[in-house]
């Protein structure tokens, strides 16, 4: 994983994305045509979650759903974080990072007077914070697993320096004021900004070119190199994009507070985090959508205000998530194979054992 | 499992030439510094401090390093294990160490030191099962299987504890052990020295810690040599564990306090400590005695920056930007001597 080449872009890269997979095997009629559509899908635990959650929120918590502007809300700050997430985990790559980008640009926005001028600067942060990371993956060939984390330590440092370890007002609170009332019906700008950045990024990834190249990335490096897909490109356009959607949800998170919080985006990762990977993202790479990263976002906004709305400590909210990501994260498809084949590779040794040679 | 030798052989057999297992030396200076320039960094540290650093070189100083050094150190080295192991790190050790602390004292305080230990000895070995399966046997991912046991345990140890600060008695044997000392070297230093030995000699001349190295540097191989990989990995999260519990009782004398945020950062700090001193995150090569001495310039190093009067959030830059620097060393030397 430590080394690419960058091939010349050849002329007419297959498209190696699941989709084409699909053809070969719908002939067999409707039946077996939706049989394979739902084999590929890979939001059913994602969904699982989101009915188990909105079954138990109607009955205990009802007001999760009356009061649907703080819902949305939690939804969109953690649906943001995993959406680019989502592109980086689909290239079989991680940010770790991301929390801290969300800190620094959120303080980067509140240190500047002028509120437009301050959210430039602030998506410019999270583009080179993610420039930088692309560059120690793709350019010196370290794990990103580890270069995030480096770079999490780092820039949550980077946040405490800035802010002088102490939260930042906003200048302009008005501007907070005004982020937080709707705009189109019941909806926020908040939500609508996270509606567009879905819907952004579902067409990405479903109908350019580019985006369709990130499952081949994560599928098989070698095989997208072979094709001749840009990966070293195709990477770092992916933790841009990641540190672009964390500084975004960086900005709404100081326009809601009307401060910016050094230590903030620490609950954020793990939420998101979770959306993605119950959401059906592979952590491999190659398999998973936007759709499922939604529906996971869902859910897990969902649980987190009612469990809020219910009196719940921030720390019990913290197992939760906590629980929920270990469990996703554990039942991830290639995982659960692996220790199946584990468990029967060690049966059959033994039987190979107990025959006499 | 099988001996150790066997193993070697059957390793060598099925392991292919690119592993990185068994290969021919060939000399590269990145690689040299990756591998050996701990030693160097330190001493050039330590030389720098003592001539420009005001106050550094100073007994009651000397010893501060020491009492800092030695909760951090003992995590470090037991953490060593998991980075062996190509798992990346164990980032729960944070929850670990805060949980381990808070027991010992709180639990200490009621019932006396042999329960605090008990309990603090079964929870550890609860965090290492718990990872070590979800690692080993279902495969899934280190850093988000950790990420996930450090909100759930430091949620539980908030939730439990109240957040609140724990104070030992101060005639109490926690306390004793924190204030004694072996000239300027505190017993919890010494502690450090006694765990890295034993960890050496498990990590070097026992048959676990052999498999540890081999299913680092070659995960397969190492299945199909016929080795439990399942337990190898549990074996390296509870090793781990444990150490951290240790580390916790460290930390824990050293103040006579315990409460759930004393350790944080330590799951960096501690990782800083072991990729400088050599340790590949790429896995199969390291030792715990380079760990030592990587925690060594972790200490002096941010011992040096306080000294300076530098804030936090310096400090934080600091360790984090020397674990992006100390892996891309790594990562440019192995693949210059793979050319």
């Amino acid at each position: 994983m430590s080394q690419q080449t960058d091939t010349p872009q050849g002329g007419g890269a297959p498209e190696a994305t699941p989709q084409t997979m699909q053809l070969g095997a719908a002939r067999g009629g409707f039946l077996s045509q939706l049989r394979v559509t739902l084999a590929r899908r890979t939001e059913g635990r994602g969904l699982a979650l989101l009915t188990v959650v909105v079954i138990a929120a109607a009955i205990l918590e009802p007001v999760v759903f009356t009061s649907y502007q703080v819902t949305l809300g939690r939804v969109a700050l953690i649906g943001l974080v995993a959406l680019g997430l989502t592109a980086v985990i689909l290239m079989g790559e991680l940010d770790l990072s991301v929390a801290s980008t969300l800190a620094v640009s959120g303080v980067v926005m509140a240190s500047i007077p002028d509120i437009w001028l301050g959210v430039l600067a602030a998506l410019a942060t999270g583009l080179i914070i993610g420039a930088i990371n692309a560059f120690f993956v793709v350019v010196v060939g370290i794990n990103s697993f580890i270069a995030t984390l480096g770079m999490l330590f780092a820039l949550r440092g980077l946040a405490f320096v800035l802010s002088d370890e102490e939260p930042v007002r906003l200048s302009n609170i008005d501007a907070g004021i005004a982020f937080g009332t709707p705009l189109l019906g019941p909806l926020t700008p908040r939500v609508l900004l996270f509606i567009a950045a879905f819907i952004a990024l579902q067409i990405f990834l479903s109908r350019v070119k580019a985006g369709r190249e990130f499952y081949a990335v994560g599928g098989n490096r070698q095989a997208a190199m072979d094709a001749g897909i840009p990966v070293r490109r195709r990477i770092f356009t992916g933790f841009m994009i990641s540190g672009f959607v964390a500084a975004l949800a960086g900005v709404i998170n100081t326009l809601e507070r009307t401060a910016a919080d050094p230590t903030a985006g620490s609950t954020v990762l793990l939420a998101s985090f979770a959306a993605a990977i119950i959401g059906g993202v592979l952590l491999n790479g190659g398999r998973g959508s936007v759709l499922g990263t939604l529906i996971g976002a869902l859910a897990l906004g969902i649980l987190q205000v009612s469990l809020t709305l219910s009196g719940v400590q921030v720390d019990i909210q913290d197992i939760f998530i906590g629980v929920i990501l270990l469990l996703a994260v554990i039942t991830d498809p290639a995982n659960l194979r692996a220790a199946l084949a584990g468990v029967r590779s060690s049966f059959r040794s033994r039987e190979k054992a107990q025959t006499p040679v | 499992m099988a001996t150790k030798e066997s193993l070697t052989e059957a390793i060598a057999v099925a392991g292919s030439p690119a592993s990185g297992g068994i290969e021919k030396k060939k000399f590269s200076p990145l690689l040299w510094i990756a591998e050996n320039g701990v030693i160097v960094f330190t001493i050039a540290l330590i030389l720098f401090a003592v001539i420009f650093v005001n106050g550094f070189a100073s007994l009651p100083n000397i010893t501060d390093v020491f009492y800092r050094a030695a909760p951090i150190g003992i995590v470090a080295v037991g953490m060593t294990f998991v980075v062996i192991s190509a798992n990346y790190l164990d980032l729960s050790v944070v929850a670990q160490v805060a949980t381990a602390a808070v027991i010992m004292i709180g639990i200490s305080n009621e019932y006396g030191l042999l329960a605090g230990f008990a309990v603090a000895t079964l929870v550890a070995m609860l965090y290492g099962i718990v990872n070590g399966v979800a690692v080993g046997f279902f495969k899934a991912n280190a850093v988000i299987v950790t990420l996930s046991t450090t909100f759930i345990g430091l949620g539980v140890l908030r939730w439990l504890s109240g957040g609140s600060i724990f104070f030992g008695p101060e005639d109490g044997p926690i306390r004793a052990f924190g204030q004694a000392s072996l000239g300027p070297v505190p017993a919890s230093a010494l502690l450090l020295i006694v765990i890295t030995v034993i960890l050496w000699f498990v990590l070097n001349r026992t048959t676990f810690g052999f498999a540890v190295r081999a299913y680092g540097s070659n995960k397969e191989a190492t299945r199909l040599a016929g080795v439990n990989t399942t337990l190898v990995v549990i074996g390296a999260f509870v090793i781990t564990a444990l150490a951290a519990m240790i580390g916790g009782f460290a930390l824990a004398a050293f103040s006579n306090t315990a409460v759930s945020s004393m350790s944080d950062g330590y799951e960096f700090r501690a990782l800083a400590a072991i990729i400088i001193g050599g340790t590949s995150v790429f896995g199969g090569k390291g030792s715990v005695l380079r760990t030592l001495l990587g925690v060594i310039f972790v200490s002096v190093l941010t011992n040096i920056l306080v000294l300076s009067g530098i804030g936090f959030g310096f400090q934080q830059m600091a360790i984090g930007a020397l674990i992006v620097v100390a892996v891309s060393v790594d990562a440019l030397a192995r693949r210059a001597a793979k050319k």
